[in-house]
């Protein structure tokens, strides 16, 4: 039997009759598209970020180079060779490729409101497409050059179909075959999409009752056909032996790390100040799920399965980066924020109208500020001016000097950037068309890998972003060994250091306004 | 639509007698609760000594309300055997002390037609010794609807003597007792009556139904907390036969009435020391759970006010008069459901407890731990968040935030009765008003808002001297947790709710013809 989208629900705005907006609800839908367009202004035209960059140094290799890098990289090949066939029908600019990640942010509306109007109803749809369409962590990765926002639109999609598979009586072959396919997208797209199908197993075994008869057997059938798919990756993956190698090291996350990653799905990335200031009114959780306590207002089972898929996506990628190792980011659970929405979205149609009016109101205002706030303040940790400081290379190195990118793997926008005379070197040295690992950073070595980098140069361009745990040691060693003669902090976290490597050498063109800091 | 996709709720007659919940659930809660505490208590340094060892008094107090609670509400489809055949005669007493005739007719017409073969309706008239202007009118009411009325000359022990007075009177083996607004179902003694079958049942409890409950918020908000205790905990409490008795909507044994020497007359709460005395002579007691009467909840919050004290004195008087740890008969689960709920009325001193701990931060600075990081967040949300959801499961949804407002709006009324049982003050029994009190309640209100005061003096206050610290938007937010829970209460006392049109009374309709009843 096939179900409307006019589900009863629980909430009290149910009973009311249909709204201006209810009514004209598809068309808002459009207009809500309108939002990441319009975000995207602002962010579409940033530097050049790293992930963005390893994005575009993998996919502007051949097919099989692709699926090679992306094997020994943490990730699988979907996003990868999508944006290959893309930057090839219209461009290899990054405005193009990030466009791309645009165009499933774009997608991801409709299809969250399709899915907030299947879990409950238009409004609730409306309200979380809205949250969605304007959410400052969204729309920074909506021009990022990664699977993220693919991700995402894969993940809502895949809901859609659970929550209708669960709703219906007889959820016809259509559903099913939709529902398996996406599953197999979604976990060529990201690791991490199987934390989302583990989540509805895991629904599944807990409310099966709830579920039409021969579920089981037909969750089976998907699982199999979704193993099969990926068995042959599965495979690839071992047979390269490495999994991994050039990703940042991650430590393991705390508590604070924990919420903050809550805070930053709602209001981006925000100073250490501000976010302090979210986590301090911590309290505020409770008082906004005690006025939800409301008569007849149940948990309805599609917000069971929301939380279940948020507690157990954190819980797993929380415990297991303690237990196992770190795998805890921010941007791979990016995935539950469609969940966390619907859940905020649900919470809130069980207020009464005057004091859903206040937090709805209040928390779109602090989003839209927080939104301006992540545009504009420069001390938003997530940027990256890797164009600042190239351009600052390739404005002062010169042939005599040395251009030292640590970590190593930062040297990917460098290179993408830079066009001077200056040889891009790493610390520790790299080669990045060799297969395996980046070399160990060696304390006791660190003299004569500086030695060998700098040998027959005049200056060297010390770059320093993404510390890995050493950045302090290679800065320390060039501080008491060599004369600096400028620095620049060019985002969070990317500095540029410039050393006088000896004297007797021509004067190099070192800028003017030097700062003399030994 | 698949068809197990949804349980409507809606019949708020059944909705919160539908309890269930997994048992894995209650482990979950205890165990977060145990993380929970464990954290306070052994991982933070402690800041001010004497803070700190009262705020893990406050939390030994919540766990004992969690684990106790979890105990009560583990197995909630206990039932006792039922003895079909076994219908004795019954006598019906409706106690009245001045409540309005013509509620008190609709419970008379309404008891005439119970569907039972042998019961007697007396009408236990205190108008009089409580001088009450209406009392011959209630015996008028007697003659004109051809039942027993047992007017007292004699004053002495409220409800309770006026009950003793007619169990003096009367003579069949069982009593039913209803509260002058309490109109019967047709099946109340059917349902009822058949588990005396076992003699060793002493009383049968029936939920205590406000069918006002949407009068006003204030029915609503009471209607609300009934619901837990009338819903899981009633039926916890009858699979560890410690059924609290409520003193209407029951039918209780007269030869286990007799042997505690009749309605307790010491409390102002008899029911529940009556019932805790039964108990002790070794009774079983039952609950019905199922509405088989229903009754008028107070309408304003001067009534409201003084029935929740008395219910809290009677309760701390449980404590401090007749403390079942020390009471010979009763089983240890029975000493604990008597203990746990006695001391839901001393949640006042931890209310006000924790609702100062923001404000001693604002104006002191003082604070019971130093707290970084978010550790103490990982562990409370769960914790306070599943036990909200165990305790709407267990109730089946229908736990409110008005609800918690009202409990912990009353924290001042727990507290003046803490005072009053501890210090043995005698108190006197205040019939719980039918009727609409008009007036200015904001003054019973003034607690509350004096608190909100406070707060909004106190941030800007402890911003002056400490700048916006995490500390301090911290407690803002434990602050402002505090003074929203009190929001209903505060409400409720609003002239704007306190004034609106009393409730209408609407008469049972009789809808048997046949009756049983012999009138004497």
């Amino acid at each position: 039997m096939q179900n409307s989208l006019s589900l009863p629900s629980y909430s009290t705005a149910l009973d009311e009759p249909q709204s201006f907006i209810e009514r004209w609800s598809t068309s808002f839908v459009f207009v809500l598209m309108s939002i990441p367009v319009l975000g995207a202004f602002f962010f579409i035209g940033q530097s050049l970020r790293l992930d963005e960059s390893q994005s575009l140094w993998q996919v502007s290799r051949s097919l099989s180079g692709i699926l090679t890098l992306v094997a020994g990289d943490v990730h699988v090949p979907l996003y990868h060779v999508l944006l290959h066939y893309w930057r090839m029908a219209f461009g290899e600019s990054v405005t193009i490729a990030r466009l791309f990640s645009l165009f499933f942010f774009v997608l991801s509306v409709p299809a969250l409101y399709l899915l907030g109007s299947r879990a409950y109803n238009k409004r609730t749809g409306l309200l979380v497409a809205f949250l969605f369409a304007i959410s400052p962590f969204m729309n920074w990765y909506a021009s990022e050059i990664r699977m993220y926002t693919l991700f995402v639109f894969l993940t809502i999609m895949s809901q859609y179909f659970f929550i209708r598979i669960m709703q219906e009586e007889r959820p016809r072959l259509a559903t099913w075959a939709s529902y398996t396919l996406i599953a197999i997208l979604g976990v060529f797209t990201h690791y991490f999409f199987f934390l989302s199908l583990i989540a509805q197993a895991v629904y599944f075994f807990l409310r099966h009752r709830i579920f039409p008869k021969y579920t089981l057997r037909l969750f089976i059938g998907s699982g199999i056909v979704v193993a099969l798919a990926i068995a042959p990756w599965v495979w690839y993956v071992l047979f390269r032996g490495v999994v991994g190698f050039q990703e940042p090291s991650l430590v393991a996350p705390s508590f604070v790390d924990l919420f903050s990653t809550f805070s930053q799905f709602l209001f981006g990335f925000q100073s250490d100040a501000l976010n302090t200031i979210f986590l301090s009114l911590w309290p505020i959780a409770v008082i906004l799920g005690l006025v939800a306590l409301r008569r007849s207002v149940r948990f309805l089972p599609q917000t069971e399965y929301f939380i279940v898929s948020i507690l157990l996506s954190f819980g797993l990628t929380f415990f297991g980066s303690h237990l196992f190792a770190p795998i805890f980011v921010s941007r791979y659970l990016i995935f539950t924020i469609p969940a966390f929405y619907l859940i905020v979205a649900s919470l809130f149609s069980t207020y009464t109208k005057g004091f859903r009016r206040v937090i709805q109101g209040a928390l779109v205002t602090l989003m839209l500020v927080t939104f301006g706030i992540q545009v504009t303040s420069p001390n938003t940790p997530v940027k990256e001016e890797y164009r600042g400081a190239t351009e600052y290379l390739s404005m002062h190195a010169t042939a005599q000097d040395a251009i030292i990118v640590s970590a190593p793997f930062t040297i990917y926008p460098v290179q993408y950037y830079y066009r001077g005379p200056s040889p891009i070197k790493t610390l520790p040295e790299w080669d990045q068309y060799a297969y395996g690992p980046i070399p160990t950073f060696n304390h006791a070595a660190l003299p004569d890998m500086v030695a060998k980098t700098t040998a027959d140069y005049q200056n060297v361009y010390l770059v320093l972003s993404y510390n890995q745990g050493y950045e302090a040691d290679i800065k320390q060693y060039f501080d008491s060994h060599y004369e600096r003669l400028n620095a620049r902090t060019f985002s969070n976290d990317l500095s540029v250091y410039v050393y006088r490597l000896r004297y007797n050498t021509v004067l190099s063109a070192i800028p003017t306004a030097v700062t003399r800091t030994n | 639509m698949n068809p197990h996709y949804h349980e409507n709720l809606g019949d708020s007659k059944k909705d919160f007698l539908r309890t269930d919940a997994p048992k894995s659930f209650f482990l979950l809660n205890a165990g977060l609760a145990v993380l929970y505490f464990a954290v306070l208590a052994f991982f933070f340094p402690i800041g001010n000594p004497t803070l700190f060892y009262l705020l893990i008094a406050g939390e030994v107090f919540h766990m004992w309300q969690v684990f106790t609670f979890l105990y009560t509400v583990w197995d909630t489809g206990f039932q006792r055997p039922v003895y079909v055949n076994y219908t004795p005669g019954v006598d019906v007493f409706i106690t009245v002390a001045g409540e309005p005739t013509d509620l008190v007719r609709a419970t008379v017409l309404a008891a005439k037609v119970m569907d039972y073969p042998d019961f007697t309706i007396h009408i236990l008239n205190d108008g009089y010794v409580a001088g009450k202007e209406n009392w011959r009118e209630i015996q008028a009411l007697a003659s004109e609807l051809g039942v027993n009325c047992i007017t007292r000359t004699v004053p002495g022990g409220a409800k309770a003597g006026n009950i003793n007075n007619a169990l003096k009177l009367t003579s069949n083996h069982l009593v039913a007792c209803l509260d002058a607004d309490h109109v019967p179902h047709t099946s109340f003694l059917a349902k009822t009556v058949p588990y005396f079958g076992d003699a060793n049942v002493g009383f049968v409890q029936t939920p205590q139904f406000y069918k006002n409950y949407a009068e006003n918020y204030l029915t609503s908000g009471a209607w609300d907390q009934q619901e837990l205790f009338f819903g899981p905990i009633c039926k916890g409490k009858n699979r560890l036969n410690s059924v609290t008795m409520c003193g209407t909507n029951m039918v209780i044994r007269r030869s286990a009435l007799l042997e505690v020497g009749g309605m307790c007359t010491q409390s102002i709460a008899e029911d529940f020391i009556t019932g805790l005395l039964i108990h002790a002579r070794g009774y079983l007691s039952v609950y019905v759970p199922e509405v088989l009467a229903e009754g008028l909840a107070t309408e304003d919050l001067l009534s409201y006010s003084k029935q929740q004290f008395r219910w809290a004195r009677g309760a701390l008087d449980v404590i401090f008069r007749w403390n079942p740890l020390f009471m010979r008969g009763l089983s240890l689960a029975q000493k604990i459901q008597y203990l746990s709920s006695a001391s839901f009325y001393l949640s006042g001193l931890f209310i006000v407890l924790d609702a100062a701990l923001p404000l001693l931060f604002f104006y002191t600075g003082l604070v019971p731990v130093h707290i970084s990081g978010m550790l103490l967040a990982a562990v409370f949300l769960p914790y306070f968040f599943w036990t909200i959801y165990v305790i709407q499961r267990v109730s089946n949804f229908t736990f409110t935030f008005s609800s918690l407002g009202f409990s912990m709006g009353s924290f001042n009324i727990h507290l003046r009765a803490l005072a009053s049982a501890a210090t043995f003050r005698k108190t006197a029994f205040s019939i719980t008003l039918k009727e609409r009190v008009r007036g200015n309640f904001l003054p019973l209100v003034k607690w509350h808002i004096l608190y909100i005061s406070l707060v909004v003096v106190g941030i800007p206050f402890a911003i002056f001297r400490e700048g916006l610290s995490a500390a301090l938007l911290n407690n803002t937010a434990w602050a402002f947790l505090n003074a929203i829970v009190f929001v209903p209460f505060i409400r409720a006392a609003l002239p704007s709710d306190s004034e609106r049109n009393p409730p209408e009374v609407v008469p049972a309709a009789p809808v048997r013809t046949k009756t049983y009843a012999k009138f004497s």
